[in-house]
């Protein structure tokens, strides 16, 4: 009735990237957990085969490469503020961390996986007889948008705390795969599709992120949320300054995927925001107004200017 | 299956699992260690916690096979050979476990913080502990006890003393009786229960709002190994709901679904999964007919629409019509100089406790015996005889321990039900345990309300008119709802001297889940209208809003203008005290825009004076036995659910008889067992088992008097107990209560006595005059302190002070520990708790999505016992457990008024709300410095 479940447990990366191999695309790695195994439990993440990295040292270390401070993916959200290089180069990072879920979740959550966090939208996470009751949507193989009535597109939003933190800090992923190793920018591998939100093949494996070192950022981040705990993020904001006076910003929660504007210490605050929103395709799909996320838009941005470059 | 070997608690196991298990999973159903809870299986509220490889993790969503050669605490390994840890031992004498159910999960995340930071701020063990959400304590002693747990100090001042000097034991700080269970883990809940050869129930539950039942077709799902039973509506026919006014309730739809959830099918089986299975197996054909899921929508002719419930009298969907009016209000408005009038609406708002309900049947020669999670044994009783057409003779309602009940374990339920027939059908044990969306969708929480209303005052400020007119959305049931349409009116009549008073409530049904009671059940929202009105009328004034209000405050010993007999009246001292504690009259009006500070006081019953099966059975009876060894016996039907009954019935026989807690066991809540009471609702249990309990050991005592004064030849005016000893004035004759006991059995055996309490007969003659009648009332008041963030709209909370007058306090710690609860409670719904709608679909049945306040969200908290009293109270004790949530959400209400200009009138507060009134205020501001 049911296909026989698998929970596999590689030692090494290549041995992980055979047994996704051999999955025939049933199956799904598995970090920390925290966002899979709920996944699960509502029935929208159902593969056989459960491919478990945490058994992979390779992908727990913190180290220096060339001019980059190389963190493991699979380093817990909770254990990256006990790195000094992060804490002394790269405080956004921790503090992006700390805002994820709650003290429970980030002692299993890890880096890796808070980066792929699958995205969210109130219609989507839901149990399987909800998702029946109001009839499937385009993010579970649907043919409709509950949030919108659209045919098309899905909204769900893309809900990471820490990509924006690491994005504005203009992170690189090192990535691991069938065809070997390749650096990408972490941005590209959002597509902005709410049903499938990354481009990143389903067997490769984030080794590490990549933070540029020396380049003296200065950031901001803020999270909109309810509670001040376990909450999702409503909208996220990571603003950063390098030393030559780049301005990065980086939205969280009001698109399917991270929204990117870059600009200088120098360039026009109001544009920025402008650019910004007009990026942002926010949706009715959470507990706080498409509206009133769109207006926190400007007040964090603009406090985040204050902040950096007053 | 896969083998895997675990070290649980130094105990090595090697199991056989499913790849995919979780490790809650197999903790309590492999290993039977049943300490580890599971509130929500989806991560977010902490109870299943334990410590893998030394480290806390989250076991309902670690994959077992992950731990597997790892070594894994729980609750159970804490305690070493009998001996408390210290945490523990702090979380015991604090008072930090109420329901308990959080209590294992906070333990284990607490312990690995306080090994990890032995400096430790309180905002950091605030921080570390806001992953694990307790719903019973507003966390502040749990946060004392973790805090003295590093400090190695009494932080707080209580929770030391268990013993006056003068050997008393009222009014002494007494830990739980059970909490020493509780912290272990070894307290049994619902789901804890474990019986051998069980089947296990599932549902199938209605995904259409409205909608006739065609065809049901079970074939493929009967054809399915493993089950054993298939039960559809027609088979239990028999309507039930709490009240006999509104029996509109059957265990399964029949013929039609009234809500998104409502169960259509049960399926016992072999497993839970094979159960589920089946359900998904099971076909049904619905047509969908209109459904109405707003109050207007309800209260309107709908043509030629079908109805909800056909036995509604029009052609509409009300349920019921409330409508009481005292004085002349006409007369009263035209005495008012000042008025106020505001339109205020209210989202439904729910229970939310930590367990889940579960429940095991099982039927044998004795009949039906059912283990459950309620908060009221004798009702469900009844309700089981009356639908499943058995003599009660044949029925046994037993009471676990409860995780928390607020009102949402109060109605017999449908899983109860029909559990107990699919036991009788199969002859084997059958069980039922929901997931946290089920628990959400059986709702029973607060109504969804809209209300107008009108105060107004003249020129002095004292009140001459109140009106009110409310509706509130009942969802698809009855519950208590016909009470509750009362109660938003009624219990307006205090603390206030109004002589013109009058309210209609219109209670609609909708296609939604049913609403019922609720912590300070029918009076929360329309207490908010009104202390917002009367800040408003302050404001008017340029009066400050607590003069206006200690101006109006009714006497003690009145009456009030429904005939309401008020006796003790704290309403006075509980608003002075919280005024001097927030510095009201140096910083009230004077801190910066932004910052500021409001007042709300409440009122609430003591226990219903009448019972809601109009029978002339006392409302309680306790029994006491004592046998040669000397241990007193408590056998009372009252409900611990986490409020701390067991440990005032203890305490209250205690002090009548001078012995101390050790010679006395409490068996509560078996109704085979025990003598009814009618269970734990309408704050009635201290006032009313109080007072049996009280009653039954006066009782006693005068047989052991009677007794030793023969027996030692001494007068039996002349005796005395105390400290466990019987004696008189001189000491001449001093024995011990041992010897006492063999006294007074010798020749006799065992004495059993009883106490009972029966309210007095109360009130008008008019109809509805039975509503909110009392015995006694409780008062109190609150004042908040609030910060505004002006741009984003954002509210902080940064102080509760809290007073309550609950008579007087038989536990201190236990009442500090109801009235930090329900401050909390009631913050939850003034700053984001709300029940979510989409198309009859619960949208936020979670607890991500359903916002209890966490640690972090819960700011400092000035607890106050105020104490009047009662004259007819055990030991003038008085309800705690609901009125204090009253005021809460009006002060915050009121303090951002202050702050900001900002006039809330609705719940709860959202940030976008309040930041649109800013700034349309702002511009009324700007427009008239123009002109």
């Amino acid at each position: 009735m049911i296909a026989e479940k698998k929970y596999l447990q590689p030692a090494s990366i290549q041995e992980a990237l055979l047994m996704a191999d051999r999955s025939e695309n049933d199956f799904r790695f598995l970090a920390g957990g925290t966002d899979v195994m709920v996944n699960r439990w509502q029935g929208n993440e159902t593969s056989s085969c459960l491919i478990d990295l945490s058994g992979i040292d390779e992908l727990k270390q913190v180290t220096k490469q060339d001019n980059y401070l190389s963190i493991g993916s699979l380093v817990k959200l909770d254990e990256l503020k006990y790195h000094s290089s992060i804490v002394s180069e790269f405080p956004a990072l921790i503090e992006a961390a700390d805002a994820v879920g709650s003290p429970l979740i980030r002692k299993s959550a890890t880096l890796g996986g808070n980066i792929l966090c699958e995205n969210r939208c109130i219609y989507y996470n839901q149990s399987e007889w909800w998702r029946q009751a109001v009839g499937f949507c385009l993010k579970c193989e649907g043919n409709i948008c509950i949030a919108t009535g659209s045919k098309k597109n899905c909204y769900s939003e893309f809900v990471s705390d820490t990509a924006p933190a690491l994005i504005c800090m203009d992170a690189l992923l090192e990535v691991v795969d069938k065809e070997g190793q390749r650096r990408i920018k972490l941005e590209e591998i959002f597509t902005g599709d709410g049903v499938r939100p990354r481009n990143l093949d389903k067997t490769a494996v984030i080794r590490s992120v990549l933070l540029p070192l020396h380049q003296e950022f200065r950031s901001v981040f803020n999270k909109l949320r309810q509670r001040q705990s376990l909450d999702f993020t409503s909208l996220t904001t990571a603003v950063s300054v390098d030393r030559n006076g780049k301005l990065k910003i980086v939205l969280g929660g009001v698109d399917p995927k991270p929204v990117v504007v870059e600009g200088t210490n120098r360039s026009d605050r109001k544009e920025l925001i402008r650019l910004a929103l007009k990026k942002s395709r926010a949706i009715d799909n959470e507990m706080f107004s498409r509206n009133y996320r769109r207006e926190m838009i400007g007040v964090f941005l603009t406090r985040s200017f204050q902040r950096l470059l007053d | 299956m896969k083998s895997i070997k675990i070290k649980v608690s130094n105990r090595e196991h090697e199991l056989l699992i499913e790849e995919h298990e979780t490790l809650a999973h197999v903790l309590r159903e492999r290993i039977g260690l049943t300490g580890t809870k599971i509130g929500c299986e989806q991560g977010n509220c902490g109870a299943c916690t334990v410590l893998l490889n030394s480290e806390p993790v989250l076991s309902c969503i670690t994959p077992a096979m992950r731990c597997n050669k790892s070594e894994i605490t729980t609750i159970e390994g804490v305690a070493e050979n009998g001996e408390l840890h210290l945490l523990q031992k702090k979380f015991v004498e604090k008072g930090a476990i109420q329901c308990g159910f959080c209590t294992p999960g906070m333990v284990m995340t607490s312990l690995d913080f306080v090994k990890k930071n032995p400096n430790a701020s309180i905002d950091e063990i605030k921080d570390a502990l806001s992953g694990n959400l307790c719903r019973c304590t507003g966390y502040k002693k749990i946060i004392e006890a973790v805090a003295e747990t590093i400090y190695g100090e009494n932080i707080s001042g209580n929770g030391q003393e268990n013993k006056s000097s003068d050997g008393k034991v009222i009014g002494t700080n007494q830990p739980y009786i059970e909490a020493e269970k509780k912290v272990q883990g070894k307290a049994e809940y619902a789901d804890d229960i474990r019986l051998k050869n069980v089947l296990h129930c599932s549902f199938l539950r209605s995904s259409y709002p409205h909608a006739v039942i065609e065809h049901i077709d079970t074939t493929a799902a009967s054809e399915l190994e493993g089950v054993k039973y298939i039960l559809t509506g027609h088979e239990l026919p028999e309507k039930f709901g709490v009240l006999p006014i509104s029996q509109d309730e059957t265990a399964l739809a029949i013929d039609k679904v009234r809500y998104i959830g409502e169960v259509v099918a049960a399926v016992a089986a072999e497993t839970e999964e094979i159960a589920k299975a089946a359900c998904k197996l099971i076909k049904v054909k619905y047509k969908p007919l209109r459904p109405f899921f707003e109050i207007d929508e309800s209260l309107n002719d709908i043509g030629f629409d079908e109805k909800i419930h056909e036995h509604v009298k029009f052609n509409n969907n009300v349920h019921k019509k409330a409508e009481l009016r005292f004085g002349n209000q006409a007369e009263g408005f035209h005495h008012s100089s000042y008025r106020s009038k505001m339109n205020f609406e209210f989202d439904g708002v729910t229970h939310a406790f930590t367990e889940p309900h579960a429940a095991t049947a099982n039927w044998d020669e004795n009949g039906l015996t059912i283990i459950t999670a309620t908060q009221v044994p004798h009702y469900l009783h009844r309700a089981l005889a009356k639908v499943l057409k058995l003599p009660l003779s044949r029925v046994r309602v037993i009471k676990s321990y409860v995780g928390g009940g607020f009102g949402g374990k109060s109605d017999p339920f449908p899983h109860e039900i029909i559990v107990s027939y699919l036991a009788m059908k199969t002859g084997r044990p059958v069980k039922i345990r929901f997931s946290r969306e089920e628990v959400f969708i059986s709702n029973h929480g607060r109504h969804p309300t809209k209300m107008t209303m009108e105060l107004g005052t003249d020129t002095k400020g004292n009140f001459q008119v109140l009106d009110a007119d409310i509706s509130i959305d009942g969802g698809a049931y009855g519950s208590f709802g016909v009470v509750t349409s009362y109660y938003n009116g009624v219990l307006l009549q205090a603390p206030y001297k109004i002589e013109n008073f009058g309210f209609k409530t219109y209670r609609v049904y909708t296609n939604k889940p049913q609403c019922g009671a609720m912590r300070g059940h029918g009076a929360v929202n329309s207490r908010f209208a009104m202390e917002t009105l009367i800040d408003d009328l302050a404001h008017q004034m340029k009066t400050d809003p607590c003069e206006l209000r200690l101006k109006n405050f009714m006497p003690f010993n009145t009456l009030t203008v429904g005939q309401y007999r008020i006796t003790s009246n704290g309403s006075r001292e509980s608003l002075m005290k919280v005024m001097e504690q927030s510095q009201w009259e140096n910083r009230h009006g004077k801190l910066p825009f932004g910052h500021g500070l409001g007042v709300g006081c409440g009122f609430f019953i003591s226990g219903s004076a009448l019972p809601i099966i109009r029978n002339e059975l006392p409302q309680s009876v306790v029994h006491l036995k004592v046998d040669f060894d000397g241990r007193v016996l408590i056998t009372s039907g009252a409900s611990d659910i986490g409020q701390g009954s067991d440990t005032m019935l203890a305490m209250i026989v205690a002090e009548v008889l001078g012995i101390s807690m050790d010679k006395i066991f409490v068996l509560a809540a078996d109704t085979l067992l025990t003598p009814v009471d009618l269970g734990s609702y309408s704050s009635r249990v201290t006032f009313m088992a109080g007072n049996a309990a009280k009653m039954a050991a006066e009782n006693l005592k005068k047989e052991i008097i009677s007794a030793v004064a023969v027996g030692k030849k001494v007068s039996a005016d002349e005796l005395n107990f105390s400290d466990d000893r019987i004696f008189t004035n001189d000491k001449t004759t001093d024995i011990t209560w041992n010897e006492a006991i063999d006294i007074v059995t010798a020749n006799r055996g065992a004495i059993s006595v009883s106490g009972k309490y029966i309210s007095p007969k109360l009130g008008g003659d008019f109809k509805g005059a039975g509503a909110g009648l009392s015995p006694s009332y409780s008062f109190g008041a609150v004042v908040a302190e609030v910060k505004v963030d002006t741009e984003t709209g954002a509210v902080k909370v940064l102080n509760i002070w809290g007073a309550h007058d609950c008579g007087k306090a038989i536990n201190p710690l236990a009442v500090e520990g109801q009235l930090e609860g329900s401050w909390h409670m009631g913050m939850g719904q003034a700053m984001s708790e709300q029940v979510k709608y989409f198309n009859g679909l619960l949208l936020n049945s979670n607890f991500l999505d359903y916002k209890i306040p966490t640690s972090l969200d819960t700011p400092p908290i000035h607890t106050n016992i105020i104490e009047t009293a009662d004259p007819e109270g055990p030991f003038g004790a008085k309800e705690c457990g609901e009125g204090a949530l009253h005021p809460v959400i009006p002060a915050i209400a009121n303090a951002i008024f202050n702050a900001v200009g900002v006039r809330i009138t609705k719940l709860p507060i959202s940030a976008e709300d309040v930041l649109e009134k800013i700034k349309s205020s702002e511009i009324a501001y700007t427009a008239q410095e123009t002109l």
